[in-house]
């Protein structure tokens, strides 16, 4: 493998009008890694995610996609990328078939090619039922896989998932963390984001903690771990993004819903 | 329409894409995929015995159709110059309030950003599908009005002219679509994404008051004496695009070749290139930007609305209260259903005007005040109906299962509650500021017979509920993207039930009273009504049962 570098960002800086989303983001991400990537909700997760993908072209740094500067390249680099987007969006009056036929397509695959795939990843996520229904008519966790499949069918380099086992069921969870795994180990690189730690702290080789715009750790779960008090992710999390269980908070939203608490509001 | 058909022309321009670097099988792959999801209409959780009908969009059409009667006014006689830059007035406003209220949608859909953004996609090729997917469209709905006019201009006006006013309108179509997507971009580009949602609302109103202003303009470049037209050229003619395209019918037919009316006419040809170049310029930008639709703002002050709390407690039972409150939120604040709604609007104030001033041109206003001007008031009621079938959907009706969760209430006491709401924030204002400009214009005795048509309207809106709304709960079923026009055929029928009213206040006028004695029937028939639609049956709790078993 001549590129063992998947994903380098130098000084990254983004400000939206008066705010600064990105601080100076530098991350290095190797060829099979696993990265749990994580942050606060407004910390600049999605960003980072969004400016890899070009779909933010406005920032200052350097970013390149396998020893590749992005910026004003070709959008080519896109395809040995696969995503799965947190807000799901997708053309939900296609049918499933069709969806990712066309997706297969917009990756360059041919029609029959990208169809034949599709069907087969649908057929071992359990879905060849519903292969010709519109995806409008799916559960969500169906829905999930379906974008699961999109992310993976162009057989990509690196993989951006965004909550990827939202809605799945205890068992394709499993399933999907296994294939996560073995396909690090075929050298793909998955970048993770979520708000669930213990799939972060047990699927992760790597985990990255954004707050504010500015990267606060990036170490194996190992050293995190050494390095503070805290036994689980969640702590370690809570710990630097310093955030505190509020107990008043919690009193007060029971004493509220009970009607024991009654205030004056404009 | 035949997808695969509209693709098979579409391929005949392959070349075209060529000569512009651009990724024609991608387009057309595209194109397909969005012309199959225009075509399947997407379930909803509460009305799942709706059938899959007929293309929605092609139903709208029929309304162009109607609207294109009036160009038939501008098409007698030989002052090109005058009737073309009308004409060309009229279709601006009406095609460009199209374009903004069901295009748009598609111009700043972000769910393409997404999912095809993120795939290794030239932004210029999203682009240019995205605007064929528009072109399309407007192609059928420039077709349904134009349709009649151009058979009405072969036998009165001739082949020579027929051929000219084609070649000119799809000129000025392109100029049309292009110059509203600039103007996204510019705005865009300059503000926020919140801004250009509430900008596009304004851009509706400005453009109904734009075409008022116009016809003031107009009158005053034409200096009409009697039925004699005499044109000046000023430079600041320049400025006004009808006027392009109506100066080729003037130099073509009648031989002018004033310098004003060449430039004005080779306006007509640069312009709309210009504006499509500059557009294919800047899609990358544009798609770049739309991001910015994303883009939220911070906390706002608490907002008190002295206004609607006052009609709240004014027309309201208690049990009413709450649904008028949310249905006037909804109807102020939901931009999807402004984009379908304002417009509309925008033509009630604007076609009593109209009315008036093509009467103007052959009749004083001294004739018109001892006729029956109050007729043209009428114009504001054929919306009525259009817009209480709104009154179903939503952007967010998802939203809407929240009703037979909290259960209990008939939905027919939210409609109810609804269509106050509609003719108290939307309906009225409309009337209000059509009574007092013909209070102006006539005398303020005018003010009876807006009352009339006021009590007209609320009778208008029972029925067209009664006649249009199938979806159980108001804001409950989404507005389907480009295929909703906005209208079935239904609420479009619905438009001449306007007739019997306009004729019954005609005939009052003949007897002594007569339209004070209307004016009091007209208000106990109203209440009859309003009572016997809105009744309340014990079949509505078990029907709202029903739902939630569902």
């Amino acid at each position: 493998m001549a590129e063992e570098t998947a994903i380098h960002m130098q000084d990254v800086k983004v400000r939206f009008g008066e705010k600064q989303v990105l601080k100076g983001v530098n991350i290095e991400v190797g060829r099979g890694e696993i990265i749990g990537y994580i942050g606060p909700n407004g910390a600049g997760k999605s960003t980072t995610i969004k400016l890899i993908l070009g779909l933010l072209h406005e920032f200052e740094g350097d970013i390149e996609v396998f020893g590749t500067s992005i910026r004003g390249a070709d959008p080519a680099y896109k395809k040995r990328i696969g995503y799965v987007p947190e807000n799901a969006e997708i053309y939900d009056q296609l049918t499933a078939g069709e969806y990712l036929t066309f997706v297969g397509e917009l990756y360059g695959m041919s029609r029959d090619k990208a169809y034949q795939k599709a069907a087969f990843l649908m057929e071992q996520f359990g879905l060849t039922e519903v292969i010709h229904q519109n995806i409008s008519a799916f559960s969500k966790g169906m829905r999930q896989k379906v974008l699961l499949i999109s992310s993976m069918l162009h057989n990509p380099d690196i993989i951006f998932l965004d909550e990827p086992l939202n809605g799945l069921d205890a068992n394709s969870v499993i399933v999907m963390k296994e294939i996560f795994h073995k396909l690090a180990e075929e050298g793909k690189t998955i970048f993770y984001s979520s708000h669930i730690m213990e799939v972060v702290e047990n699927i992760s080789d790597r985990i990255i903690i954004l707050r504010d715009g500015e990267i606060i750790a990036d170490d194996s779960f190992a050293t995190l771990k050494a390095r503070s008090e805290q036994g689980s992710l969640e702590g370690i999390f809570n710990q630097l993004t310093g955030f505190e269980t509020n107990e008043k908070q919690v009193e007060n939203v029971v004493s509220s819903v009970l009607d024991r608490e009654v205030r004056e509001y404009e | 329409m035949n997808n695969q058909f509209s693709l098979k022309i579409l391929d005949l321009f392959q070349p075209v894409f060529r000569i512009f670097h651009i990724d024609y099988p991608m387009v057309r792959r595209i194109l397909e995929m969005k012309l199959l999801m225009d075509g399947r209409r997407v379930p909803t959780v509460f009305d799942q015995s709706t059938k899959i009908k007929g293309n929605k969009f092609l139903q709208s059409l029929g309304l162009y159709a109607f609207y294109s009667l009036l160009l038939l006014f501008f098409l007698v006689g030989d002052v090109y110059i005058f009737q073309m830059s009308i004409l060309f007035g009229i279709s601006m406003f009406i095609l460009m309030s199209a374009f903004i209220s069901d295009f748009s949608a598609v111009l700043l859909d972000i769910r393409d950003k997404t999912i095809i953004g993120t795939k290794p996609i030239d932004a210029r090729t999203i682009g240019v599908a995205k605007l064929l997917h528009v072109l399309m469209y407007i192609t059928m709905l420039t077709g349904a009005f134009t349709i009649i006019p151009i058979f009405f201009m072969l036998f009165i006006q001739g082949i020579r002219f027929t051929i000219l006013f084609v070649v000119l309108m799809a000129l000025f179509v392109l100029f049309i679509v292009a110059l509203t997507s600039l103007i996204y971009i510019l705005v865009l580009h300059v503000f926020d994404g919140e801004k250009l949602k509430n900008m596009i609302n304004y851009i509706q109103i400005v453009l109904s008051i734009g075409i008022v202003i116009g016809y003031q303009l107009v009158i005053n470049v034409f200096n009409v004496v009697g039925t004699e037209v005499h044109y000046v050229f000023h430079w600041w003619n320049l400025l006004i695009p009808p006027m392009w395209f109506a100066a080729p019918f003037e130099v073509m037919l009648n031989g002018n070749t004033e310098t004003g009316i060449l430039v004005l006419s080779s306006l007509s040809i640069i312009i709309p290139l210009l504006a499509i170049f500059l557009y294919y310029k800047f899609i990358p930008a544009f798609e770049q930007n739309l991001e910015k639709l994303l883009d939220k703002k911070g906390a706002a002050s608490p907002k008190k609305y002295p206004f609607r709390t006052f009609w709240e407690k004014m027309l309201c039972t208690s049990e009413e209260e709450k649904y008028f409150a949310f249905a006037y939120q909804i109807m102020g604040k939901e931009r999807e259903f402004k984009l379908k709604v304002y417009p509309t609007l925008g033509m009630a104030i604007v076609f009593p005007f109209i009315f008036l001033i093509i009467f103007l041109q052959d009749s004083s206003v001294e004739e018109l005040k001892s006729g029956y001007p109050f007729i043209y008031m009428y114009f504001t009621n054929i919306f009525i109906s259009i817009t209480v079938h709104m009154l179903q959907f939503s952007a967010q009706y998802k939203g809407a299962w929240i009703f037979p969760m909290t259960g209990g209430e008939s939905p027919k006491l939210m409609y109810r509650a609804a269509i106050k709401a509609f003719l108290v924030k939307l309906y009225a204002p409309v009337l209000i500021i059509v009574g007092i400009g013909y209070s102006l214009l006539f005398s303020f005795s005018i003010w009876l017979d807006v009352l009339i048509v006021f009590m007209s309207a609320i009778l208008l809106a029972v029925m067209a509920y009664g006649i249009t709304i199938t979806r159980r709960y108001p804001f409950s079923d989404a507005f389907e993207t480009v295929k909703e026009g906005g209208y079935t055929a239904k609420s479009f029928a619905l438009m001449f039930l306007t007739a019997p009213f306009v004729l019954i206040h005609f005939l009052s006028t003949l007897l002594p009273y007569g339209k004070v004695a209307w004016c009091i029937l007209l208000a106990g028939i109203t209440v009859l009504v309003w009572k016997f639609v809105f009744r309340r049956k014990a079949a509505s709790k078990a029907i709202s049962k029903q739902v939630i078993n569902n």
